[in-house]
């Protein structure tokens, strides 16, 4: 099992904290590209997911969750989600599905019709 | 004299300092458990471990795990996670009702003609077990957890005997 890893250790634009890159499955489908992430922690509405030049870029903030108490021992680090994964022309960003639950995000990035293979009818003449 | 010793020793001491950084890269390279900066990240889940007055806070990210995958139980001062994630075939399952509708019908099969091809696989499935023990016993009537998204917090109320307690001092 894999924990949360590589803290990208550049502090995010914007919170300045520490941004992590999520670890991710993709499979390819035939039709579609299959994304999972693991981003636990982030909320539906808090991420974001971005397909430009045959690129999906996801980035999830995380609201800090208020300290308390005395840490006595600190095996992960609380931060936002970022991540770039370059798929490649022949993608419909139009239809590209998100869904996140259970702190997993998974996306379908479907391949456009006119890229897909097609059965050519023979008509006899 | 000193002068020399040092021009000769640095291009030693960089390779020596080259051959340590790529022989720690390999002994700490766990490809089945991914990167981690510390070897505790290794064990699965990781947790954060904070504790009140009156109780601790373990706190474990299980992301794509149902409250129903997981167990937690606790014992005097041993709390003990176990669960497991389903195949990541499970969690991406959906996309076959809509393909199968177009072409093989109610037969419920995979379409013949999807064939998967994994082009990344970093999240682990299967079983796992931590177990954790705190620094007193607490109270196992008490322990209340919480699973939302992905985030595992389960607090643990210290028994009332390991309480600190304030001591009043009498006046003769």
């Amino acid at each position: 099992m894999v924990t949360k890893t590589e803290p990208a250790t550049s502090p995010s634009a914007a919170g300045g904290g520490l941004t992590y890159r999520p670890n991710v499955d993709a499979s390819d489908r035939g039709t579609e590209v299959v994304l999972v992430a693991d981003m636990p922690g982030a909320s539906a509405t808090t991420i974001d997911v971005t397909f430009e030049d045959g690129v999906l870029s996801l980035h999830g903030r995380v609201v800090p969750r208020p300290p308390s108490g005395r840490v006595i021992r600190q095996e992960y680090g609380i931060g936002d989600y970022r991540r770039s994964l370059r798929l490649g022309a022949g993608f419909d960003g139009t239809r590209i599905a998100a869904d996140y639950r259970q702190g997993v995000l998974t996306i379908r990035v479907p391949r456009l019709a006119a890229v897909l293979p097609r059965k050519i009818e023979v008509r006899a003449g | 004299m000193p002068a020399y010793r040092t021009g000769f020793a640095l291009p030693l001491d960089e390779l020596r300092d080259e051959i340590d950084r790529l022989w720690t890269s390999l002994v700490t390279a766990p490809p089945l458990h991914g990167w981690g900066p510390r070897a505790e990240e290794r064990v699965f889940p990781a947790v954060n471990l904070r504790e009140t007055f009156d109780a601790f806070t373990v706190e474990a990210e299980l992301p794509g795990i149902s409250v129903s995958d997981v167990d937690i139980s606790v014992a005097g001062d041993s709390l003990v996670l176990k669960g497991s994630r389903p195949g990541a075939d499970a969690t991406t399952e959906a996309p076959t009702d809509a393909t199968t509708d177009a072409t093989s019908g109610a037969t419920g099969e995979r379409p013949v003609g999807e064939k998967v091809v994994w082009l990344l696989q970093e999240r682990g499935t299967g079983a796992f077990e931590r177990r954790i023990t705190l620094p007193v016993a607490v109270d196992s009537q008490r322990v209340e957890a919480r699973l939302v998204d992905g985030v595992l917090t389960v607090v643990c109320p210290k028994l009332a005997a390991c309480q600190p307690r304030k001591v009043e001092v009498r006046s003769a």
